[in-house]
């Protein structure tokens, strides 16, 4: 399979959101219900409504993404529909009972199949995608497993908004079980982006030092006052990543451990009139 | 005072409107980083320096994660300069001293 067309660019300028999908749809499958697909991104455009990824693009620019990378590998009306409401139900006062009422008992299945499988889809799909050599899975399953992928391959294309330490292990997790998902599912598509994006952000931050010097300055800040400790960790955490060699990296990782005693203590008594 | 808060102030009355992040501050003073951040966090303690998170789109755009940025605030400056004076008056005398009491000599600059 060739790569997808560039993705489209949800939340952008557009009048319409949700035509660059349709557009895709009409161009893989001509029978689609463009209809369904629409009332699907209205429900989750409501749902998702002011709330935003950590890129600062509207929540909802995350399950059109899916939806669009699910509509290039040629999934179908209700696999697009739950891809577009995988997160409808989380954080919101929306229910299973009421999205089955709306769109049907076939993409409430897909939809809580998707959230069941949660952060981690590596434990349930080695039980539940097929064996080596071995059928297809059920049907409703691999839908399940494809809106996964899409959801996790998004992720990966916004991985830059997340803190270094946070995109060393969700790479890990992507080169170790989703890679070889989407091999198995016959995605190549999927499976060679998730590849590259993955191969990169280890590249950038190190296969492990800078990881490490991480951790160790996060468990050393357990020094400063509670209220404090998040803002200091990320910005060290942030100066970290970015200093270009690993030796840079673990020196100011040594170097910023060897001044926490000596910060700890300013942090905790009052302010006096001179430095 | 000490030299290393001294440095730091100095760094930061250079271009007192510009912000800095720690990496530059530990550029521009040499000091490593565990010498910085206490320095400036006592700093921000006595109201000489403000810090705040950098604005998400820059960070954004540059495709890094986001800076914690410090600055003098007017105070602090004003502050800085005064406790830069003293510091380095004392030390400056035993050189001054003697050649404040030379008499002037015609047709000699100093």
């Amino acid at each position: 399979m060739n790569r997808p067309p560039a993705p489209a660019q949800p939340g952008s300028a557009g009048a319409d959101p949700v035509a660059g999908l349709l557009r895709i749809v009409a161009g893989t499958r001509p029978g689609a219900d463009a209809g369904l697909i629409g009332r699907a991104y209205q429900v989750a455009a409501h749902w998702h409504h002011g709330r935003h990824r950590a890129s600062g693009d509207p929540y909802v620019s995350h399950p059109l993404a899916v939806a669009t990378i699910a509509a290039e590998v040629g999934a179908d009306d209700p696999t697009l529909c739950a891809a577009l409401l995988h997160d409808t139900l989380e954080g919101t006062c929306y229910t299973l009972v009421a999205l089955r009422e709306e769109f049907g008992a076939e993409i409430a299945h897909l939809v809580a199949g998707a959230m069941a499988a949660g952060a981690t889809p590596g434990e349930e799909t080695a039980s539940s995608a097929p064996g080596p050599g071995g059928g297809a899975a059920a049907p409703g399953d691999a839908r399940i497993l494809v809106i996964q992928l899409a959801d996790r391959l998004h992720n990966m294309r916004t991985l830059r908004h997340l803190p270094p330490a946070t995109q060393v292990q969700t790479s890990r997790q992507a080169l170790e079980v989703l890679v070889p998902l989407a091999r198995r599912l016959r995605l190549d598509a999927i499976r060679s982006e998730l590849e590259g994006l993955a191969s990169d952000a280890l590249k950038r931050y190190g296969p492990g030092a800078d990881v490490v010097s991480g951790r160790l300055l996060a468990a050393a800040s357990a020094l400063l006052p509670p209220a404090v400790r998040a803002r200091w960790c990320q910005e060290w955490l942030g100066e970290l990543s970015v200093l270009p060699t690993r030796r840079a990296r673990v020196s100011f990782a040594a170097q910023t451990l060897l001044g926490m005693a000596r910060l700890a203590v300013v942090l905790h008594r009052p302010a006096k009139p001179t430095p | 005072m000490t030299l290393q808060t001294q440095l730091v102030l100095r760094a930061l009355l250079a271009e007192p409107d510009v912000q800095r992040y720690g990496l530059q501050l530990c550029a521009e003073t040499g000091l490593p980083a565990g010498t910085i951040y206490p320095i400036v966090a006592r700093l921000e303690q006595l109201g000489w320096v403000h810090s705040s998170w950098e604005d998400p789109h820059e960070h954004v755009a540059a495709g890094r994660p986001r800076r914690r940025y410090y600055r003098l605030t007017e105070e602090g400056a004003q502050q800085a300069r005064d406790s830069l004076a003293r510091a380095y008056r004392p030390r400056n005398k035993p050189r001054l001293g003697p050649a404040a009491t030379w008499p002037d000599v015609p047709g000699m600059s100093r």
